[in-house]
Order: structure tokens, then C-alpha cells, then sequence
């Protein structure tokens, strides 16, 4: 377990997914990288129920990672910038289900990431397409560093290895997960997360970035069908930070 | 007794001839010989069939005519093993002599390896050129668990590192150096000497229990690689206080084991790996390919 | 680049549950043992039981009810979270389904699904939604008999706002005796068994399958 940056790769106009993918593989494979099995990161979100009016409606996001098989991953959204994480056993799964009365599975938004694993080193590096409902959304690339478990430590070598294998620049700066993030609260305030780049690193934290990355892809395609279709869509809670995330975020080239 | 012995003599004879007899039988007539040879060489074989039919009757009578010894025979303290009654404990006599065949071979083996090792010259723990130039003997290796523990505290420890010594060996020590978050390291003591090195990553374990076993990230394997021919080097028996002392500040400077790039081609990494050479004087960084050209 | 693919969690729960080897009923007998008789029990399991080469395995655990209010039912969702007092382990969570009353069975049998967790989970479960519903301290010992499960302790009554342990004082004079096994779908000769198990406790304690409806409402 080590260090984990997700980013999102910017697809060119013109070129499909897979091509980018096939592109990237080989670019691994001629660094020296090895081919090294298949991945998955799935996540189904689950919206309470409007009870009593007024309440704020919570979002309970499940997340896997092939990475650890046997855990369940969760994170409550309760609406009001509170975020509660939970790891557990896969019987939690089976658990959700049994509280559908409370808590309805949102079908249509369930998004995964899936692909090859490579490894170089104690780096692990992983090329997923993302597809939701399957349809394809865009590509994500997870690179960890296993041997090392605190980012600002070795930030500066897992970028050094980003731009080798994309072959484009990277800044300097910490991605945004890890650095200071300003919210908005319930009453209005503006709150400073604590930075983490200086923190132990947590399989939570690259489930996070996942879910963080997941509801970017998600808002993408309300606004799209929304537009489009003029159906008026429903629109999933997400957490406040998140949404930070989205403007300043993860999207450079 | 006698009749024991002409028993067992019979009981030889008896083997012989049979042998012979299948020695016979091998060899076969000449081939083109004519019916004469052929005659010849059943005859031979009756004849010697015969002989083994009388023998063996022989042995038989001779058998026959044994008797049961009154007394046991003496078996020296062996005997005693027969004398237990506990079914499970019938299997402890060939156990037995395989402990004392196992013990053969140790003893083999450790006079190769003491002979190998003698001629070896980077054995360190013992004086061993005090016979040809009379010398001070160094008494790094002895014993002082006091000494130990007033040499660890005294070592100037930067803040980011913690040191925790046991003695899992009786008096010798072990010290477990967990430098900042980046790394753990198991010193082996042997005395004031530094015996043996493990180095592994800040999340495995590494217990007193478990000294040995080499880490799973490829990283802190190549530093407990060098960590080891560190060792070689700060090696000094005359000096073993200020050897442990550079040592344990040499292993410090890995604290920025991922933060610094290699002196020499700027990179931070090279084939997968950061810099994991720490030069022995100025405690630069270098990759391993780096560093000696 | 053909490898096989990973499949998702949810793909090797279900395939669990279909092939019958996710443990998820609950068989359970219970009875109760006066404080002055148990160090007859205690001796009489150390001589039935497989875990006592050593001596037999105390527990010390908080166990704390959670309950959500589902809409379209009167029945409460409830949870129960286990936390070790005495160790560090992960924390457990318990559903419980309702029993089933069968007159033939020789056991209380009731869907179980068990799950460890984080130390989170009660302020997620809150975050959630779920009310704290009741909560008890168990204080005593676990035994192993093959697949059953033997615990025999003290149920702990918290007091809040004071010294911790001092204040805290036990429900009744007798410790509470539980015989379980949790198992996967379609093992019936589970119950009996258990039966034939507590057959050999009595008459130090009788461990019967108690109808929760007849005892009226939950807690």
C-alpha cells in the first residue's frame, strides 16, 4: 500500500479511447513496465429517501477496488459538507440492500473504471476506461507508488514518471486531493480542509480521489442530457468539495 | 555360540552358491558350440543346484538345532531402549541413529565451513592478528550491554528518528531504527559490531520475531544492499564506538531517500528505482548506475 | 494482452450466496445460569469444549443497537455494532432477521449477516440516519465445540456520566448462556446437533429456543 494520484487523461479530438489506451500501453511497455492483470474500481451511489420535508437528502456512495477484494468501501454525503468513511466487509454490500426502503440505488449512475495493470518497479500503473452504463466516459490513470506512504515524499518521482510515459508536462503543484481545499458549509461559511500531502496515505484516500474523479463524469452527463433532451434531471447530491474540485481541479492538461 | 557361528557360516556358503550358480547361468554356453558344450553346461548347472539343495537343507537343520538364548545379549544402554513398553516410543532407536548421523555430518560440515572461513580475510569479530604482531587486543566484540545502551543514547539522533533496543539473543542487542516515515532498519549487534542489517519499508512489520526476512518493495531491498557493504566499509575494530557512530549517521541520511534526485544524472529515477546510494563521505545521493562512473 | 478479467465484488458475493457458502442463518438455544452455579458450568464446557487447552477465552464487549425507521413498516431496521473492550480488533456489525417459528426445528433459526468494519461505523450509521436504541456490556467467556459457539457472561448495565466500571452494574444475578452457530442456507442437521450438545449441559442449565414474540415487543 503506498501512495496512489489519479488523473484524468484530456482525450485529443479525434482519437477514440481505445486508441489512447493502446498508445499508452505500449509507451509502458517500451519504459520497461510489465504487464501485470487486470483492475476495477466500481461505484454505486444510494439517495435517502425524501422523509420528513426539509431534510437535506443523504448519498451513501459504495466503492470496490480489485486492489483489496474482500473490502467495501463507503463514504455518507449527509448533505450538509459532512463526509463519514467507512471500510468493510463485503457483506456490506448485502446489508444496503436490505435498507432499499430507505435508501434507493440511483442505477442509472453507476460508473466503473476498468483496465490494465502495469507494473515498473514499486510503482503500480493503471490505464482504466471509464464507462457508465456502458457508455464510455473517459480515461483515467492511476499511478501508485507502493514502497512509499507519505505524498510530498515522493511527489516529485511519481511526476517525474507521469510526464516520462504520457510524455506531456505535469505541474509542480500537489494534486488537488491532497492539497488545502475550501468548502462551503451548511451556514454558509467557508471552511479550510486539512491539507494532506503531508499525511499517511490510506487505501480510503484512493477510493476517494476515485469517487471524486466519478462524480466530475457523472455531472457531465446530466448537464448533457439535460440539455439535450430537455428531460429535467434530477440532480445527485454531491459533496461540496467535490465540486471545488471540479473548477480548480484535476482537469490539466 | 558356536552353533551360531557355523550357522552363519552355512547361511554364507549358502549365498555363495547361489550366486554362483546365477553367474553360471549368465554366462551362458559358447554360443556355437555343439551338443557337447551344451551337455556339458546342464550338467554343471545340475550339479550345482544340487549343492544348493543340500546346503539349504543343511541351514535348515542347523536352524532347527538353535536354541533360544537363555539371556538377553548385552546391548550396552541400547538395551534399554527395547525394555519400553509404550508403543509410541518403539521408534525411538532409529531416531536415534539418525541424530548421530546427523551430528556426523554438522560436524563435517562446520570443519569445512571453519576451514573456509579461515582463510576468509574480512572475518571481523575475532583478533586474529595478535599472534604474528602483539598488539592491543580489541575487545569490540566482548560483552557490555551498559556500554551498548549508553553508546545508542549517546548517538546524536535527529528528531524524525527513533531508536528501540531488545536483546533477543541474551546479551546482544538489536535496535530498530525507524527513520522518519520512510524506513525501518534492524541493527544486529555482536558487542559493539555490527553484525547485520535489515532494511524494509515504513508500513511492513518488522519485529523482533522476524529479523530476516528481506522487505517486499524492491527499493529496500537495494538499500539493505547497500546497506550492507556500508557496513564493510565503516567496519573499524580499533575504533568500534565512532564505526557504529558514521554508520548510524550514514543511515540517516536516507531520510530523503525519495526527495532527492541523484547527484550525478539529476533523475530520480532510473530502471524503477530513486537514488538508493548514499556516497559513504559526502552521503550524496546516486543511483546505482551512477555512481561509479 | 488477453487476461482474464477481474470480476467485481458484487459478481463473487452473489456467487457466494448462490452456491451456499456465505454463512448467513443463525441457529441459537439460550438458557441462564445462577452466579453461585456457574463454576460448574465453567467446568463441566472446559471438559466438553475444544478450546481449553489453555485456559478458556474471555471477552469484554460493548455492544450497541442502532435502529432506522424504514417507511411503509412498523418494524425497525436494526443493527448491532460489537466493539472489543479488552483487545484491539476490528468492530463488528450484526443484522438480525427476525426468527423463524418452526415447531420442528430444535432451534431458534434466523437470517444473520455478519460484518466487520471500521471504527466509524457508529457515526456513520448516524450520519445515516439510525437512532441509538439500546446498549449493554457482555463481560465473559467464549468456547468452541467444533463449528458451535459457547458463550457464557454477564450482561452489564451503562451507567453514563460517572467513573467508568464502577458505576456500571450488572442486570441480574446470573450470567446468560448462548449456544450458536451461524451456517450457511440448506444445513439442517445443524439444530440437531446443538440439541444433542445442550442435552449434555443439563440439568446445570437449561437451553431452550426462545419465541421473542411471546415476551412481547423488542426493547
Amino acid at each position: 500500500m503506498g501512495v496512489t494520484v489519479l488523473q484524468p487523461y484530456p482525450l485529443p479530438e479525434g482519437k477514440s479511447g481505445a486508441y489512447i489506451i493502446d498508445h499508452l500501453s505500449k509507451r509502458l511497455l517500451s519504459l520497461g513496465a510489465t504487464h501485470a492483470g487486470q483492475f476495477l474500481v466500481d461505484c454505486e451511489t444510494f439517495i435517502s429517501t425524501p422523509q420528513h420535508g426539509g431534510a437535506p437528502s443523504r448519498a451513501v456512495h459504495v466503492l470496490h477496488n480489485s486492489e483489496y477484494p474482500a473490502s467495501t468501501f463507503s463514504i455518507i454525503d449527509n448533505g450538509t459538507g459532512k463526509q463519514v468513511s467507512l471500510v468493510a466487509d463485503n457483506i456490506f454490500d448485502l446489508l444496503m440492500l436490505k435498507m432499499t426502503a430507505t435508501f434507493a440505488s440511483k442505477k442509472q449512475t453507476k460508473i466503473e473504471s476498468r483496465g490494465a495493470r502495469f507494473e515498473y518497479g514499486d510503482f503500480v500503473i493503471k490505464l482504466g476506461s471509464v464507462t457508465m452504463m456502458e457508455h464510455f466516459k473517459g480515461i483515467l490513470i492511476e499511478i501508485e507508488y507502493k514502497s512509499c506512504v507519505i505524498l510530498s515524499y515522493c511527489w516529485e518521482m511519481i511526476r517525474e514518471m507521469l510526464q516520462g510515459f504520457l510524455g506531456m508536462q505535469v505541474p509542480k503543484d500537489y494534486p488537488n486531493y491532497f492539497t488545502t481545499q475550501t468548502i462551503m458549509n451548511a451556514m454558509g461559511q467557508q471552511q479550510l480542509l486539512h491539507a494532506k500531502h503531508n499525511d499517511l496515505y490510506e487505501p480510503m484516500d484512493t477510493v476517494k480521489q476515485y469517487l471524486e474523479q466519478f462524480t466530475n463524469y457523472r455531472k457531465h452527463v446530466n448537464v448533457h442530457v439535460g440539455g439535450a433532451a430537455g428531460v429535467s434531471v434530477q440532480p445527485i447530491h454531491m459533496p461540496p468539495s467535490s465540486i471545488v474540485g471540479v473548477g480548480v481541479g484535476m482537469g490539466r492538461p | 555360540m558356536d552353533k551360531l557361528n557355523s550357522t552363519l557360516t552355512a547361511v554364507k556358503s549358502l549365498r555363495s552358491n547361489v550366486r554362483q550358480c546365477f553367474e553360471h547361468l549368465a554366462d551362458g554356453t559358447d554360443g556355437e558350440a555343439a551338443e557337447e558344450s551344451r551337455n556339458k553346461f546342464v550338467h554343471e548347472f545340475q550339479d550345482k543346484f544340487g549343492a544348493i539343495n543340500s546346503q539349504l537343507r543343511e541351514v535348515e537343520q542347523l536352524i532347527n538345532a538353535l536354541q533360544v538364548p537363555q539371556t538377553a545379549y548385552s546391548l550396552g544402554n541400547t538395551a534399554y531402549l527395547a525394555l519400553e513398553t509404550a508403543q509410541d516410543r518403539h521408534t525411538l532407536y532409529p531416531q536415534l541413529v539418525n541424530s548421530y548421523k546427523w551430528i556426523d555430518k554438522v560436524h563435517d560440515h562446520s570443519f569445512l565451513a571453519f576451514n573456509n572461513l579461515n582463510q576468509n580475510t574480512l572475518r571481523r569479530s575475532y583478533n586474529y592478528c595478535s599472534q604474528k604482531r602483539p598488539r592491543l587486543p580489541f575487545s569490540s566484540f566482548n560483552n557490555d550491554p551498559d556500554h551498548i545502551d549508553k553508546l545508542l543514547s549517546e548517538i546524536n539522533t535527529p528528531p524524525h528518528t527513533s531508536y528501540r533496543v531488545f536483546r533477543p539473543f541474551g546479551s546482544n542487542a538489536v535496535a530498530i531504527v525507524t527513520i522518519s516515515n520512510v524506513l525501518k532498519a534492524a541493527i544486529v549487534f555482536k558487542g559493539v559490531l555490527i553484525e547485520w542489517v535489515t532494511v524494509k519499508g515504513y508500513d511492513e512489520p518488522l519485529e523482533q520475531d522476524d529479523l530476516w526476512a528481506e522487505s517486499r518493495y524492491e527499493v529496500f531491498r537495494k538499500v539493505q544492499e547497500h546497506a550492507h557493504s556500508a557496513m564493510l566499509h565503516f567496519f573499524s575494530p580499533t575504533l568500534p564506538d565512532l564505526a557504529v557512530k558514521s554508520y548510524v549517521t550514514w543511515l540517516n541520511s536516507h531520510i530523503k531517500l525519495f526527495l532527492e534526485p541523484c547527484k550525478r544524472c539529476g533523475k530520480y529515477i532510473a530502471s524503477g528505482l530513486p537514488p538508493t546510494w548514499r556516497d559513504l563521505r559526502t552521503l550524496e545521493p546516486f543511483h546505482e548506475e551512477c555512481r561509479n562512473c | 494482452m488477453a487476461m482474464a478479467s477481474v470480476s467485481s465484488a458484487r459478481e463473487s458475493l452473489q456467487h457466494a450466496l448462490t452456491n451456499r457458502f456465505l454463512p448467513n442463518l443463525e441457529y441459537l438455544l439460550q438458557g441462564s445460569i445462577l452466579d453461585s452455579a456457574v463454576e460448574h458450568l465453567m467446568h463441566r464446557l472446559k471438559g466438553l469444549c475444544d478450546n481449553v487447552d489453555t485456559s478458556p477465552e474471555p471477552f469484554h464487549d460493548l455492544e450497541v443497537c442502532m435502529s432506522l425507521r424504514q417507511p411503509n413498516s412498523n418494524q425497525p431496521l436494526l443493527l448491532r455494532v460489537r466493539r472489543a473492550m479488552d483487545r484491539d480488533a476490528p468492530m463488528q456489525m450484526r443484522y438480525l432477521g427476525q426468527p423463524e417459528v418452526d415447531q420442528r426445528r430444535p432451534t431458534l433459526v434466523r437470517s444473520c449477516m455478519d460484518c466487520a468494519c471500521t471504527n466509524g461505523i457508529l457515526d456513520f450509521l448516524t450520519e445515516m440516519g439510525f437512532r441509538l436504541e439500546f446498549e449493554y456490556l457482555a463481560k465473559g467467556y467464549m468456547f468452541r465445540k467444533g463449528r458451535m459457539k459457547i458463550t457464557v457472561s454477564k450482561l452489564i448495565k451503562i451507567v453514563h456520566g460517572k467513573q467508568q466500571d464502577m458505576a456500571n452494574e450488572p442486570i441480574s444475578q446470573s450470567y446468560i448462556v448462548e449456544l450458536s452457530v451461524v451456517a450457511p442456507t440448506g444445513q439442517e442437521n445443524v439444530g440437531e446437533e446443538m440439541r444433542v450438545f445442550a442435552e449434555q449441559l443439563k440439568p446445570l442449565v437449561q437451553l431452550e429456543k426462545i419465541d421473542y414474540k411471546r415476551l412481547g415487543p423488542m426493547p
